[in-house]
Order: structure tokens, then C-alpha cells, then sequence
């Protein structure tokens, strides 16, 4: 019974650790300082919309032990699936790219090393996880070591902010400097970061790496639903921080040292190494979970060998489909491309491409064939489709929104 | 190769008569699939049928038109999703035979009785093993023992 508490403990703080990644960081940070806290109410639609397909995909996996790509492939044929393939794969290439220069700059604040000298040696670091360690040690040791992100939660409090001030900030308002275009620009760009397409493979396909079955599914289930809102409460501090600091001062974010000042104003060195170790743990996961996500996926979809639970030379293509992803995302970080510049653009990808990888996830649990009595209930369904027509509605206005405002201007 | 359309277009038939045992759709149950070997490695997603004639009277090249009751000889997969996406037949050596006969199991994947590394579908994955992965340090190490 003790040992299953453990489990139960140690899932739901992996799950809060590992919720944040660069996208929630930078876009939270960003529009804290610019919105302060009148976009908070996003990532409460996106962390409940998170929990929802999360969930349904780790079902499905433990279910019928099929990862998602290779049902999509199936069931949807492969043409549709190519191209759900396609924009998934750029989104998670592009979500990678952005990562791994997250943990550079992470490591230069520590280290006053310029970020592109990091480079490397991150991705290195990541393939060197990706090819020996072992998945839930992988998975947990990120996790334990991102709930040093909880910093942000604590430099709220010692910044002793007028709660009442703040409170009333929580109202959905479009600011007086700010135009509309540009507020709902932001508001689909958080609305992205927190629902990052490659989750829902990486769920599916580790629940097959951790070899759930039905019994694993209420712990699961627990891990997601205390999990996920906690890490959202830490979006939501990241933000808080920047509209108490950074707002009345005018200080835009557009670096990482920039989302270290509140704390720095708060806790001083110590909350901020503590902070930068959040940091690093946070975007070194998230570079994990995406590189693999690129290896599903793709295996997945052309029927190869995959998964971290196999020796490397039992999954060879998975494992030269990361290799070949970490190369890219190394390749284009030496073109000196601001990576922060690069995980804006990142998240309103992802809500492009929202669509396409949380349809089939829903389809797919309602088949009978692949869910036997598991398929999904009225209420997720319910909750399924209504989240279907807002992603549909975030991906059809990222673009637009993206060209009218400039990027947020 | 030998695969043909089914003459559902050609020749009006009734409904198809109750047949003893499970009934499988080819486009369902079978396209697109996951095989899996003996030890439940995955071996490649399903792309084609090959189909006989059950008589083998029919010379190979003769078009099906569903008067002849054919079988399923063999399970066919290979470089061919360009033509599955784009339409066309792709040449008959892009082909990769499984035959039907090492078959055990469909179910939400399709089940073989043979090993992976026996096949000629896998040549590719023992290729990337034998000249890159293979020769990284490390590449033997089973993760799940660290």
C-alpha cells in the first residue's frame, strides 16, 4: 500500500514538474508583462483541455496497447494520416528546435556562456538520455527536478503584490495599450503552449513504454487530473510574477534573463538558481518528450520498431529519426535564430496543427474495436467535441491573427 | 503482381451469403495494420493483399472479376506509399511478400509466427542497425537494466 502511494505521489509530481515546458515559460512570461493577469483564464480552457485529451490517449494506449499514430494510420488511411504525419511532425520538430535552445539559454544565465557554445553540448546531453537512460527513471528525475519551478509560485508571495490589484486583473479585459487583435493573438499563442500537440503522442506512446494496462488507468487518471492543474497554477505564477514586476516597469520579455528579474527582485541569488535549475529541468524534459514524439510518430505511422524500452539496435530507424531530429534542431539553432523568437512562433504552430492530432485521438476512442467497453462516455465525449470546436476555431485565427498584429508586434 | 480489383464494379452480384467464422474486411481489418512477429516486434504496416485464385486455374496476370472465389496468398508491404497516396501501381519488385501462412492472429494488429529479423520486409531496419546504429557504443545496452 506504501509503495503504491509512492507511485501515485510520484506520478502527480512528475505530472506538475513536467506540465511547463519553453513554450509555457517564454509565452506566459511574455504575456504577463504585457497583459498581466487577464489572459490567466487561457490556460485554465487549456490545462482542462489538456487533461481531457491526455487522458483519453493514455486510455487508449493502455487499452488496446496500440500507440496513437499507428491507429490514426489505420483508421484514417495514408493519405489523411500523411499529412496529420506531416504538420505534426513540423509542429514537434519546431516545439524541439525550441526546447533545445531553451536549455542553452537556461544554462547561459548559469553559466554567462553564450547560449549557441550550449548548443550542442544540450543536444548531446539529450541524445545521451534519449540512448541509455531508462524511461521512468527519464521521465522522473526531469519531473522532480522541474517542481524547482515551483520558485515562481514562491517569488509571488515574497513579492507581497496588493492581492485585490491582482485579483482584479483575472478579469478577461483587453488592456488600454493593448489592441484586441493583438489580445487574442496572445490568447491563441497560450492557448497553443499549453496544449502542445506532441503531448497526446507522447502520452499514448508511454503509456506503451510503461506498459499500462486497464489497472494503471485510475492512477493515470490521478496523475493527470491533480497533476496538470497544478502545473497550470505554476503558468499562471509565471505570469503573475511578470505582471507585478515587469508591467508597472514596462519591461518587455524578450529574453530568458528577463524572466529571472521578478524572481531575482523576490528571492534574491538562491530563489534564482534554484529557479534556473526549474529551468533547465523543465526544457531538458520537454526536449526529451519532443524528440521521442518525433521518433513515434514517424515509426508509428510507416509501421518500424520503436520505443526507449527496446535495446537502440532493436529500434534502429526510431532511434536515427531522433539522432536525425536532434541534427536539425542543432543545425538550425547555429543559424543564430533568437530561440525565444523561435518558441513564439513555436506555440502558434501548435495551435495550428491542434486539430489534426486531437481529432483522430477522440475518433479513436470511441471505436469499439481498438476501446471494447472502454470507449469513451457521454460527458468526454461532450467535453471532446466542444474542445474540437474551439481548437478548430484557435487554428483557423492563428494565422490570420499572426499576420494582422505582426507576430504580436 | 497479382493484385487485382475484385469485379464488385463489373459483375452485379446479390449480398454476400453467411459464411461460417469471422468475417473480414480487407480495407478494416486488414490495410494499414500493424504486424507484429512472433515475439510482438513490430515488422511494418500492411500495404496490400496478394490475392489467388482458390482452383489456381486463372493464369496470374488475368484480371479478378469476382466470379472466381479467390484466397488471400500473402500479405504485401514495401516502399510504396507514394503510390498508395498518389494513385498508380508501383513495380512488382518494390513488393515485400509475408505469406499468409505465418499468419496466427488479427486482431487490433496483425500476428506473425515468424521472426522479424527472417524477413525480407525488415531489410531496411537491419541495414540502419548494421551500419549505424549497431556501431554507436552503447547500441547493445538494454535500457531497462540501468
Amino acid at each position: 500500500m506504501k509503495s503504491r502511494l509512492l507511485t501515485v505521489a510520484l506520478g502527480i509530481l512528475t505530472a506538475i514538474g513536467g506540465f511547463l515546458d519553453a513554450g509555457d515559460l517564454v509565452t506566459n512570461a511574455v504575456v504577463g508583462s504585457r497583459f498581466g493577469l487577464s489572459l490567466a483564464w487561457v490556460v485554465v480552457v487549456g490545462v482542462v483541455g489538456i487533461c481531457v485529451f491526455a487522458h483519453m490517449s493514455g486510455k487508449v494506449a493502455a487499452v488496446s496497447g496500440r500507440a496513437t499514430f499507428e491507429i490514426i494510420r489505420e483508421r484514417l488511411g495514408p493519405t489523411t494520416a500523411g499529412l496529420n504525419l506531416a504538420a505534426s511532425l513540423a509542429v514537434t520538430v519546431l516545439t524541439l528546435i525550441a526546447e533545445v535552445g531553451g536549455i542553452a539559454l537556461a544554462l547561459q544565465l548559469a553559466s554567462s556562456v553564450d547560449h549557441r557554445l550550449w548548443v550542442p553540448v544540450a543536444a548531446l546531453a539529450v541524445w545521451l538520455v534519449l540512448w541509455r537512460v531508462k524511461f521512468n527513471l527519464m521521465e522522473n528525475v526531469t519531473g522532480l527536478l522541474g517542481l524547482a519551478l515551483v520558485g515562481f509560485a514562491v517569488a509571488v508571495f515574497l513579492l507581497g503584490p496588493d492581492w485585490g490589484d491582482l485579483a482584479a486583473q483575472l478579469v478577461p479585459q483587453v488592456p488600454v495599450q493593448e489592441s484586441a487583435a493583438v489580445y487574442w493573438y496572445f490568447a491563441v499563442a497560450l492557448f497553443g503552449a499549453a496544449m502542445t500537440p506532441y503531448e497526446v503522442f507522447f502520452f499514448s506512446s508511454g503509456g506503451v513504454e510503461d506498459r499500462w494496462t486497464v489497472k494503471d488507468l485510475a492512477t493515470s487518471r490521478l496523475n493527470v487530473l491533480v497533476g496538470f492543474p497544478l502545473g497550470g497554477l505554476l503558468s499562471i505564477s509565471i505570469a503573475a510574477c511578470a505582471a507585478i514586476v515587469l508591467l508597472p516597469a514596462g519591461i518587455q520579455v524578450d529574453s530568458m534573463s528577463q524572466l529571472t528579474l521578478p524572481i531575482a527582485e523576490a528571492g534574491g541569488t538562491l530563489l534564482v538558481a534554484v529557479v534556473i535549475v526549474g529551468l533547465v529541468a523543465a526544457t531538458f524534459g520537454a526536449a526529451l518528450e519532443t524528440a521521442l514524439s518525433t521518433g513515434y510518430t514517424l515509426s508509428q505511422y510507416l509501421g518500424w520498431s520503436w520505443g526507449k524500452f527496446r535495446r537502440p539496435v532493436h529500434a534502429p530507424r526510431f532511434h536515427l529519426a531522433m539522432i536525425l531530429a536532434l541534427v536539425v534542431a542543432v543545425g538550425v539553432l547555429m543559424t543564430n535564430v533568437d530561440p525565444i523568437a523561435v518558441t513564439e512562433y513555436s506555440v502558434v504552430f501548435s495551435a495550428v496543427a491542434l486539430p489534426l492530432t486531437y481529432l483522430p485521438i477522440l475518433v479513436v476512442a470511441n471505436d469499439p474495436e481498438y476501446m471494447g467497453e472502454h470507449v469513451n462516455g457521454r460527458v468526454m465525449n461532450l467535453l471532446g467535441t466542444v474542445y474540437l470546436v474551439i481548437l478548430v476555431v484557435a487554428a483557423l485565427a492563428a494565422i490570420p491573427l499572426m499576420i494582422a498584429t505582426e507576430a504580436g508586434g | 503482381m497479382r493484385r487485382r480489383r475484385t469485379g464488385s464494379r463489373d459483375v452485379p452480384r446479390g449480398p454476400e451469403p453467411r459464411q461460417p467464422g469471422r468475417v473480414l474486411d480487407a480495407r478494416l481489418h486488414l490495410l494499414d495494420r500493424q504486424v507484429l512477429d512472433v515475439d510482438g516486434m513490430p515488422v511494418c504496416t500492411l500495404d496490400d493483399l496478394e490475392l489467388e485464385a482458390v482452383d489456381g486455374r486463372s493464369a496470374p496476370d488475368e484480371p479478378i472479376d469476382g466470379s472466381v472465389p479467390v484466397v488471400v496468398a500473402a500479405l504485401l508491404t514495401g516502399p510504396v506509399l507514394g503510390t498508395r497516396v498518389f494513385g498508380g501501381r508501383p513495380p512488382a519488385s518494390r513488393w515485400h511478400r509475408l505469406s499468409w501462412a505465418h499468419v496466427v492472429d488479427i486482431g487490433t494488429a496483425v500476428r506473425l509466427s515468424v521472426r522479424s529479423d527472417d524477413l525480407d520486409a525488415t531489410w531496411l531496419e537491419r541495414w540502419t542497425h548494421d551500419h549505424i546504429i549497431g556501431r554507436i557504443p552503447g547500441g547493445h545496452h538494454d535500457p531497462e537494466s540501468s
